[in-house]
């Protein structure tokens, strides 16, 4: 499970090279002096993925039933491999079955039918013990934040290192760099509720990536926001991306996929319609 | 071992938190606890009675007047072989007379009216190293040859020998239901607390939800979600437990000696080492309810 990170071909492409340059006004205030930024490679906006080695995650003739609706699959016989670096979307109206999607990457349910493999571990078989460690390697976002109120930014970012055991210098060091790098460094006092919804969806990332976890996964990460506000978190997703963590984002933003023009699956009634590189978002409204 | 402060610090938190529903369940620990804690001094203390009440069980047979003193030797002797038997003494009739008339001080116009004769007869006392086997002996008496000579009445030799028959009995058959009642009563307050505790932890659950969900998501393990509210829940019957336990010795302390002073003819002590012991049993049953009474919420609220 340890090695969903980028492959090393890809970390090794222009770690300080012309790309910087080019890159939104949010990577300069992220201060690329700080340790992580050094850490973390650039890599050029154009250059999309190579699917190459073995998938980090595969997904074979997956078919989910929930009780409540036994002749209606959520999901039914889905197909597909996902490759480390990948950017890619998840696109569908809504119980196309992206919620199920993203719930079995997480094993918070089980498929019904088929295997789903994480880093070559079947999640279907995986015991309950070793879950939490499987969810240390995916970051999640969701549309709704799910920030703690009475917690300041800072601690919001701490309590997800606190709680899988990570010692205080740790804490003290990885997270100014990751609210550094989302560009919340001034807010590092404040309450959720005194922050605006692009800022507090920030914060959410940084959360989910100060554990540096080879995957990240965002359900709607911009369904509460505004068309501007939503530019700039997607602009950091695809930082996080380049630094090689692979970024699956599950959505209904349009504008967004078709300015984007990265991988797309396209799920509609549980079933696997499209799945395109460099796709566009496609559905008919 | 540093989440260990973490699970103190987030528990004391929980308490904080839900002040009122902390205290209540600490106050049914520590009233179930106590009225279990002076169970089990009280049965002590029943045993206690009971064995000075037992090393009193005594066989006493009556000897006819006019039995000459070789046989009463030989039948003395005779009983002081048997199994059992701890001390054969011998009470002559004025002594008898004399135990009687000091019994009966509150009336001495009984003694007056013997008018100076002696009805009482002289007897063999016999003292046991077994209460349990007073029958026994009183039957080896009965069957013995010479004292079928010598006892007070040859035709009915079972009546001459006196021991408390029933009272033993009776004592032994009170303590059972004592222990009874007191058996099905400890378990239901022993349920009780398990309830309290049980509800007071799944409202620590539903209060800490929104952490709890992010924790599972950040991949927090199992045990480290479930690691305060365990310590919660130890920590209220931890609380209630010694509360019992100071009540306990307060009135061991203050209230006993007042109920000694009241009932002087009955022995309330009871060891030291029974009162720690009571004590210890009280602080660990707190701790297995607490901790019992919290996995049972964490098992029906808390899904990781």
């Amino acid at each position: 499970m340890a090695q969903i990170r980028g492959r090393g071909q890809r970390s090794r492409v222009g770690a300080h090279g012309p790309g910087h340059a080019q890159i939104d006004p949010m990577q300069s205030k992220a201060q690329l002096t700080s340790q992580l930024s050094q850490a973390l490679p650039v890599l050029d906006v154009n250059e999309t993925h190579q699917q190459l080695g073995a998938p980090v995650i595969t997904f074979e003739h997956v078919t989910k039933v929930y009780p409540a609706q036994p002749n209606k699959p959520a999901l039914s016989d889905v197909s597909l491999q996902i490759y480390a670096g990948e950017f890619l979307f998840l696109v569908g109206h809504s119980g196309s079955g992206k919620s199920t999607f993203i719930k079995l990457l997480t094993r918070e349910i089980k498929p019904s039918q088929g295997h789903i493999y994480v880093a070559d571990e079947d999640l279907s078989s995986m015991r309950n013990w070793r879950v939490p460690y499987l969810r240390r390697n995916i970051g999640c976002v969701f549309q709704d934040f799910k920030l703690l109120p009475n917690k300041t930014v800072f601690e919001n970012v701490a309590f997800a290192l606190e709680v899988i055991g990570k010692s205080k210098h740790v804490v003290r060091t990885q997270v100014p760099e990751v609210l550094r790098l989302v560009g919340l460094q001034e807010k590092v006092n404040k309450k959720p509720d005194q922050l605006s919804g692009g800022e507090q969806q920030r914060v959410s990332i940084a959360r989910a990536i100060v554990n540096r976890p080879p995957l990240l996964i965002c359900d709607e990460p911009t369904g509460n926001l505004d068309p501007q506000t939503s530019r700039g978190i997607m602009d950091l997703l695809e930082r996080i991306n380049r630094t090689g963590t692979t970024v699956l984002v599950a959505t209904h933003d349009r504008e967004m996929v078709d300015n984007m023009r990265r991988r797309v699956i396209a799920l509609d009634r549980g079933h696997l319609t499209r799945d395109q590189d460099r796709g566009v978002y496609g559905f008919d409204v | 071992m540093s989440s260990i402060g973490y699970f103190f610090k987030e528990s004391l938190q929980g308490f904080a938190r839900n002040l009122s529903t902390a205290l209540g369940s600490i106050i049914t620990i520590f009233l179930s606890l106590l009225i279990i804690g002076v169970f089990l001094v009280a049965g002590s203390m029943l045993e206690n009675l009971m064995s000075s009440v037992e090393s009193e069980v005594s066989i006493t047979a009556y000897v006819s007047d006019e039995a000459p003193d070789s046989d009463i030797d030989r039948v003395m002797n005779e009983i002081r072989d048997m199994p059992d038997v701890a001390s054969v003494g011998f009470t002559t009739k004025d002594q008898a007379l004399e135990n009687f008339s000091s019994s009966m001080t509150s009336n001495p116009e009984i003694i007056e009216q013997l008018d100076g004769t002696n009805p009482l007869p002289a007897s063999i006392d016999i003292e046991l190293t077994d209460p349990q086997s007073v029958e026994s002996v009183a039957k080896a008496i009965e069957t013995n040859a010479t004292y079928g000579q010598i006892c007070e009445d040859p035709n009915d030799v079972a009546d001459s020998i006196k021991y408390g028959q029933g009272t033993v009995e009776r004592l032994f058959q009170i303590t059972n239901y004592v222990r009874y009642i007191g058996g099905a009563l400890i378990i239901l307050l022993i349920f009780i607390a398990l309830v309290f505790i049980n509800n007071t932890i799944r409202l620590a659950i539903l209060a800490r939800r929104k952490e709890i969900a992010i924790m599972r998501l950040v991949g927090a393990s199992n045990g480290f979600i479930r690691g305060p509210f365990l310590m919660e829940g130890a920590l209220h019957a931890l609380i209630g437990s010694l509360l019992a336990v100071g009540i306990i010795q307060l009135l061991r302390m203050f209230a006993l000696p007042q109920l000694e002073n009241a009932i002087r003819f009955l022995d309330f002590s009871v060891p030291d080492l029974v009162y720690i012991g009571i004590y210890v049993i009280l602080v660990v049953a707190g701790l297995v309810i607490g901790l019992v009474g919290s996995a049972i919420a964490m098992r029906r609220y808390l899904k990781v």
